[in-house]
């Protein structure tokens, strides 16, 4: 075309010309001349009025060149020499030279060149560009075309030609499938996923990769994870005393708002004034807990006001800081010293999060019980069984198919069964009338003392019996009918004890211990197992809801060894009523012996004349037996006690499985804002209304309600944020999404967009990354596919060392990302591979491996100081997500490993390499234990020679085999750690008791402990904590 | 330890790696880690900006002994013969001239002048007055400064010891031990440079301490202080929990440094180098860090020096001999915190417990340094968050004394501090300076002063703006240097 039309090109190019010069000018005032202003002169000449010099503000163009009173101006365009501003900093004299000695910092010589050049070519001033909504850009032109897979890696390859660079080779497969599995879910692939992609030849293989780790729920966690460094969100309150809070059931709902893919606007709209919302819901207030996750104190003599005050400005830094990048804090006190926000805009933005009911000592309300959006998923689970239980509860019971069915049952267990003892000698400490009924039961009457020991004896010429049972039978005589001799029918049990007496040798003598007690029914807390726990004073023991079930019960304890004497035997029970609880004493027990095997011993195991029955063939039963079949079948059986138990046991779960959460509400009369004086909470000044500060469009009125015209509130805050005019919004969000994925973001300096703020590398991709964002419907994983599908993310990141120093940031993008991997995800690799790992969504926060006496070193204050209580079985193997987090005590795992305190909003965590950490994955023992984890795994799904079980667990690690080189390093590794641990079998078990999960013992000690020491050294390797 | 995405301090990383480098660090590491910087020119200004020190230092070190709870100015180093007259009288409200209260004593309805219950004398050639709560204290005073004119705004305890340690009330800046990391580095290649020990806590009103107090704010976290524990490990997860000897873990590293070489010499990213570094930096810990703690080779004058508590783990004896092993070896700062000062009510019964506790291992720590001749170029300060009411909280026979800030006692030593000298004045009730203010930002550019730093000077860019300890305020005490 050039050649065909050369005139027409030219014209073109002309068109063009001064549009690109703009462009580059804007860059060159924005990059070179602003910065030297700013940094150097703004203290005093630029945006805060209180502390501006000589009337002079160079922050605007109109007052940098006016001329003053004696004719003087700062900058005269195009006349250097009659520039001030250039006289004076290039001025001999100290007492004229700017900045002042004992001032801002002096300028270098070719920082006055650059200011000399510009104020030459005419001191154009251009706003700040963060300021200005962003415009669809044009797709800029490249050379290498077919390397770009969508609109991100035309704008990535214009600036690599323009400064002479190729974009590196894709990634293999296995690098490019861990990147994008821990990018997307914060979790290694599983040998399964990297199979299936490597085998997988469609052209849309990567693509698929993408979408099956953006519809994992692991995705929904690992999103939240980094929302939850910008929400400051913690397990305790922050300031000195540090207790508990509960804002867990916050944190679920951004897990589920991710994983549901809500759109950025509602995400935003919802967490900031979804409590404001029109017939808001529930899971909407429970959104606003993000700004109720500051700290709050609790120290004794703290002024109200002061922490309050605090609270608010905490919201308001936050907020500016999560959606505009703003540094709005420095406004606080004085105007701003760079960004055009005033004091008096500071407390208008103030005015919107002042509305809080709240105060500052103890100020956790407002609160409300809000079931976790994750749990709601259980819950409608709940919901639906439920209905399905009590609709069948309505059904008439089939009383014959169930008797039946339990009468097979009967017949077919193995023979045995329970032998009522008949008590022989009956006694009570506390003067209780005992009476031995018909049928061995013994009944309980007359004075009903506080506490008692009823003392039976009763005789057997069993031997090697395994169990006894105790039943609690109803009688009329008992108040409400029994079970117990309370006014409301109940009993409790605290221990249970018997003591066997040889008849023929009475010397002979055995207090039974037993191992295991069961009953068809114990009250919450009341447990059965409390009545053989083997304490008795001050503890609870067996009960079983007199009050309100007033139902027989039974219980069963297995013996620890079989017992009972050759020549029979005396036992010798006592049933002791001890607990705190006065005249709760048995009504009615009898008492039963079994010889069964301790495994076939059931609960409630029929007598043998029932047994004998249910043997017989059904048509050769008489008529009596059938009815004492059946009696004993409806005595001891409700047909619809199954149900009734699941329905109880469900609304148990149900109910007050939540705590309350802190959330966001608003005064019905607004509290009135007033300007605070060097930001002081007792100097107020004057009053100001709620408002936005004017360098950025106004609210839309049209948007606010009729009844509020007059009265801005947060929800209109949170609508003006997500304004597709605003011009910061989508430009953060993405900025932080390329900052996750690349390791910097665009913008440098992701928490600050303003005029301190560094510029973009790539001011286009970033504009049409937001545009894009807002034109998506702020659709987060459609920015996620684009990001993680383009050529720029998929590039390899093995480009040697030259290409490292050339750039070390990879602000130009020749290469993909590789960066260490955050806290959580070196701990959550270390128990994926290892099989640890516990994937359960949501719930509680858990208290996973810590060592000793680190909550109690620094306060063991009574009151308010606790232990670390570590956790048990699968709270140690969580996703990290769920660790306990203590602002004053962070987490030694995450926070060696980098993670903030959470004190308040962290936009960027550190990344650093240190010894610490070094120690910790060597020395840490979830580490260790992981690391004998994945050594049997090694074993046991490894493959049987070495070769393989090495490969087997470096790829689970890494995601790819290990090359030639690093196999013989494995080998030797084994065999020498093989020798060792052959010849030391006791250090060998030193290292497999690493840890609350036992061993698999079934495997050789030597041989596992030296698989666990090449897992630790696999776990050790920079590629296994590192993104490629 | 580099960091080279996020630093931008990194004069010191180049002074750690040149050192490091004749210690057997990879040459190669080096090389490649000193090019990134190279390349990296806006951190190279930066790193030239930072320059420090800015001049000469006279101390290399500081061991900072904070008293957290706030001990009482009256009853130990701010002798006022004037509350004999005063006693049991009622404070003037010109004294208090609107100071506002804390939450526990803004209810009561009379604020009776409480005198200290016990003597003052005066020691020493330069005749410095010392309660007698402090024996031990007081045969050193020749070479402490006794600053009785410490102010701060704050009057609870968590805003007051944040100040303290990072000039700002709120929490999210960086410690001092984090500043003078940053602005300093380290001396030793064994041992972190900002280390802070815990003495164990007794007394049951004490205030808690949060992790924050040596955080690195928004300096990058390697600056925080690394706590040196008195049960378990000293430092978290030095030891191996499966008991594996030192040639083993020899022989682990070696083959992990081979492995990530190999990775290094396909991919080219220094960050691996790096992290062969610091594999061996935790080796090197492994041994140093239990020599440290092991005081079992001190000689028997030692514990006459510190008395045999200092036998025991955990104890401020035990601490303050620590402090100086740690020092001789090259560690920064050196941060000792001790609790159980405040207090409210008894300060009869409790006051005694918590000088006698702090007192011999204070001055042994003195005598100590001086005797190795470190005295000069260590900086040794004592002191809390903020002072005591001479006032009395509850009932004035069993008195306790509530918060106060207008005016506390601290005292310094060594490092450019000029001894035998008392600064600053409070009026005769013992509640406002009236000579010679000292702010805590001035008390911190006065530390950043000796150590050859300019407070104004040493600055980290974070949101765009250049922070510093002192803020925008801060004026070196001249006076009490040498």
């Amino acid at each position: 075309m050039l050649h065909t039309l050369p005139g027409k090109s030219i014209a073109l190019l002309l068109l063009v010309t001064p549009h690109i010069a703009m462009a580059a000018d804007d860059v060159e005032f924005q990059r070179r001349v602003l910065p030297i202003l700013s940094n150097h002169c703004f203290p005093c000449h630029g945006p805060d009025a209180k502390t501006r010099e000589a009337g002079l503000r160079l922050d605007v163009r109109e007052s940098a060149i006016k001329r003053d009173r004696s004719g003087n101006r700062a900058i005269a365009p195009g006349d250097v020499g009659a520039s001030e501003l250039v006289l004076r900093v290039t001025a001999d004299d100290e007492a004229d030279r700017m900045p002042p000695v004992d001032g801002g910092k002096p300028l270098s010589p070719e920082q006055i060149e650059v200011l000399k050049k510009w104020i030459e070519q005419g001191a154009d001033y251009q706003s700040h560009w963060a300021f200005s909504r962003p415009v669809m850009p044009k797709k800029p032109r490249v050379q290498r075309a077919s390397w770009v897979k969508n609109e991100i890696d035309r704008f990535v390859l214009a600036r690599l030609e323009s400064e002479g660079l190729e974009p590196a080779a894709e990634a293999s497969r296995e690098t490019l499938i861990r990147r994008v599995s821990f990018d997307l879910t914060g979790l290694p692939p599983t040998p399964a996923e990297i199979d299936a992609f490597l085998s997988d030849k469609s052209p849309n293989a990567y693509a698929r990769v993408v979408d099956h780790y953006l519809d994992s729920s692991a995705y929904g966690e690992h999103m939240a994870r980094h929302w939850l460094d910008l929400a400051r969100y913690a397990d305790s309150n922050g300031y000195q005393y540090d207790t508990e809070r509960q804002q867990w059931v916050w944190r679920d709902w951004v897990i589920d708002a991710y994983n549901r893919n809500k759109p950025f606007d509602d995400f935003t709209v919802e967490q900031l004034a979804g409590d404001l919302l029109p017939d808001a819901t529930a899971q909407q207030k429970l959104a606003t807990g993000f700004n109720r996750n500051h700290g709050i104190t609790i120290e004794g003599g703290v002024i109200d006001e002061e922490y309050r005050t605090e609270y608010v400005m905490d919201r308001l830094v936050t907020t500016g800081a999560v959606w505009m990048a703003l540094t709005i804090g420095c406004a606080r006190c004085h105007d701003h010293k760079y960004d055009p926000i005033s004091q008096k805009e500071f407390y208008q933005l103030y005015a919107f999060f002042n509305q809080v009911p709240e105060r500052g000592a103890n100020g956790f309300a407002p609160k409300e019980r809000i079931a976790s959006p994750l749990a709601a998923a259980q819950q409608q689970k709940r919901h639906a069984e439920m209905s399905r239980l009590r609709a069948e509860l309505k059904k008439p019971a089939n009383v014959e198919t169930q008797l039946a069915r339990w009468t097979r049952e009967i017949a077919r267990s193995p023979a045995g069964g329970w032998s009522v003892l008949r008590p022989e000698k009956i006694k009570s400490s506390g003067g209780t009338r005992l009476t031995r009924l018909d049928d061995n039961s013994i009944l309980a009457g007359g004075s009903n003392p506080s506490k008692d020991i009823y003392e039976i004896s009763a005789r057997t010429d069993a031997t090697k019996l395994t169990g006894i049972r105790l039943e609690a039978l109803m009688h009329e005589t008992l108040p409400g009918g029994g079970p117990g001799r309370h006014s409301n029918s109940n009993f409790v049990l605290s221990e249970l004890e018997l003591t066997a007496v040889s008849e023929r040798d009475p010397s002979k003598q055995e207090a039974i211990k037993f191992v295991r007690a069961i009953a068809d029914y114990s009250q919450a807390g009341y447990e059965v197992a409390r009545a053989i726990d083997g304490t008795v004073a001050n503890s609870k023991g067996w009960a079983v809801d007199g009050p309100t079930r007033k139902k027989p019960a039974t219980a069963m304890f297995v013996a620890a060894a079989p017992f009972g004497y050759e020549g029979g035997t005396e036992l010798r029970f006592r049933l002791r009523h001890e607990a705190n609880f006065g005249t709760h004493g048995m009504g009615r027990p009898r008492l039963s012996v079994t010889t069964d095997a301790p495994e076939l011993l059931q609960l409630k195991g029929v007598p043998s004349d029932i047994r004998e029955i249910a043997v017989k063939a059904k048509d050769r039963r008489t008529r009596a037996q059938k009815e004492r079949l059946r009696d004993y079948f409806l005595t001891h059986h409700n047909p619809n006690q199954a149900l009734q138990d699941r329905i109880s046991a469900i609304e148990r779960e149900a109910a007050g499985s939540f705590p309350e959460t802190m959330i966001m509400q608003d005064m019905s009369k607004p509290r009135a804002t007033r300007v605070l004086d060097r930001g002081q909470y007792n100097e107020p000044m004057e009053v100001v209304e709620p408002g936005v500060p004017e360098i950025f469009p106004a609210m839309k009125a049209e948007s606010l309600s009729e009844s509020r015209k007059s009265y801005r509130n947060r929800l209109d805050f949170a609508r003006w944020l997500v304004d597709p005019d605003h011009p910061l919004t989508a430009r953060v969000a993405v900025n932080r999404y390329w900052q996750r994925l690349f390791g910097v973001g665009l913008v440098k300096t992701s928490e600050d967009l303003g005029v301190q703020g560094e510029l973009p590398s790539h001011p286009a991709l970033l504009d049409w990354l937001a545009l894009e964002f807002v034109r998506s419907g702020w659709d987060i994983k459609h920015m996620h596919r684009l990001l993680l599908n383009s050529a720029t993310y998929r590039q390899t990141s093995h480009v040697g060392a030259a290409a490292y120093r050339r750039d070390p940031e990879n602000r130009l993008l020749a290469r993909g990302p590789r960066m260490r991997l955050d806290a959580e995800e070196v701990r959550d690799a270390a128990l994926a591979t290892s099989g640890l790992l516990v994937q359960r969504l949501g719930g509680r926060s858990v208290y996973p491996y810590q060592p000793k006496g680190l909550w109690l070193e620094l306060n063991n204050r009574p009151g308010y100081s606790k232990e670390y209580k570590q956790g048990k079985g699968d709270a140690l193997y969580r996703r990290s997500l769920y660790t306990f987090w203590k602002r004053t005590v962070p987490s030694p795992m995450l926070k060696t490993l980098d993670a903030p305190e959470r004190e308040f909003c962290t936009i960027q965590r550190s990344r650093t390499n240190t010894p610490l950490q070094a120690l910790l994955l060597l020395n840490g023992p979830q580490f260790v234990e992981a690391a004998r984890k994945l050594g049997e795994r090694m074993m046991t799904e490894g493959g049987r020679a070495i070769d393989e079980r090495i490969t087997f667990g470096f790829r689970l690690m890494t995601g790819r085999e290990p090359g030639r080189g690093e196999l013989i390093v494995f080998r030797e590794a084994y065999a020498e750690e093989l020798k060792r641990y052959s010849k030391d079998k006791a250090a060998a078990l030193k290292l497999l008791k690493v840890g609350e999960s036992p061993f698999n013992a079934e495997l050789d000690a030597a041989e596992l402990a030296a698989m666990t020491s090449l897992a630790r050294l696999i776990l050790n390797t920079d590629e296994a904590i590192t993104k490629g | 330890m580099i960091d080279p995405f996020r630093e931008s301090g990194l004069l010191q990383n180049r002074r750690q790696f040149f050192s490091r480098s004749s210690t057997g660090i990879g040459v190669a590491a080096l090389a490649s880690l000193l090019n990134i910087e190279a390349s990296s020119a806006g951190e190279m200004s930066h790193s030239l900006e930072l320059g420090v020190p800015h001049f000469a230092p006279r101390a290399k070190r500081v061991i900072y002994l904070l008293q957290s709870g706030a001990p009482s100015q009256v009853d130990l180093l701010d002798y006022k013969p004037t509350l004999e007259k005063l006693h049991m009288s009622e404070l003037p409200d010109s004294v208090r001239d609107g100071q506002r209260l804390t939450g526990m004593t803004a209810g009561q309805k009379r604020f009776p002048v409480v005198k200290s219950p016990w003597k003052f004398q005066r020691h020493g050639k330069s005749g410095t007055w010392i309660s007698d709560l402090l024996p031990h204290m007081s045969a050193v005073v020749d070479d402490i400064c006794v600053v009785r004119s410490m102010h701060t705004e704050a009057i609870n305890h968590d805003p007051a010891v944040t100040f303290f340690q990072s000039g700002h009330q709120q929490p999210g800046r960086p410690s001092i031990g984090a500043w003078l990391s940053y602005g300093l580095g380290s001396e030793t290649e064994n041992l972190p440079a900002f280390v802070v020990l815990l003495s164990k806590n007794t007394f049951n009103q004490a205030q808690p301490l949060y992790d924050r107090l040596w955080g690195s704010g928004f300096l990058s976290s390697r600056h925080q202080g690394v706590k040196f524990r008195s049960q378990g490990d000293p430092v978290l997860y030095l030891s191996d929990p499966a008991a594996g000897d030192r040639t083993q873990r020899r022989a682990l590293l070696d083959r992990l440094a081979k492995l990530n070489r190999l990775r290094e010499r396909e991919i080219g990213d220094p960050e691996i180098s790096t992290r062969i570094a610091q594999y061996e930096m935790a080796y090197r810990m492994q041994a140093s860090v239990p020599e440290l703690a092991d005081i079992s080779g001190e000689p028997a004058s030692t514990f006459k020096l510190y008395g045999e508590e200092a036998k025991r783990p955990g104890t401020h004896a035990a601490n303050c001999l620590l402090a100086r092993r740690l020092a001789e070896r090259g560690v920064r700062f050196i941060q000792v915190f001790h609790r159980g000062w405040d207090h409210h009510s008894n300060v009869r019964g409790n006051l005694p417990t918590l000088a006698k506790q702090t007192d011999q291992g204070s001055a042994a720590l003195i005598t100590d340094l001086k005797q190795r001749g470190m005295l000069d170029d260590t900086l040794v300060i004592w002191g809390g968050e903020f002072g005591r009411t001479v006032y009395a909280q509850g009932n004035p026979r069993s008195f306790g004394r509530d918060h106060h800030p207008r005016c506390f006692s601290i005292w310094m030593a060594g490092g450019g501090i000029k001894g035998g000298q008392t600064y600053g004045e409070t009026d005769d009730f013992c509640y406002n300076v009236v000579n010679n203010p000292v702010h805590v930002h001035d008390f911190h550019a006065t530390i950043l002063h000796c150590l050859g730093i300019d407070h104004e000077r040493l600055t980290y860019r974070f949101q765009g703006r250049d922070y510093r300890l002192t803020d925008v305020h801060g004026k070196v005490v001249k006076s009490i240097l040498v």
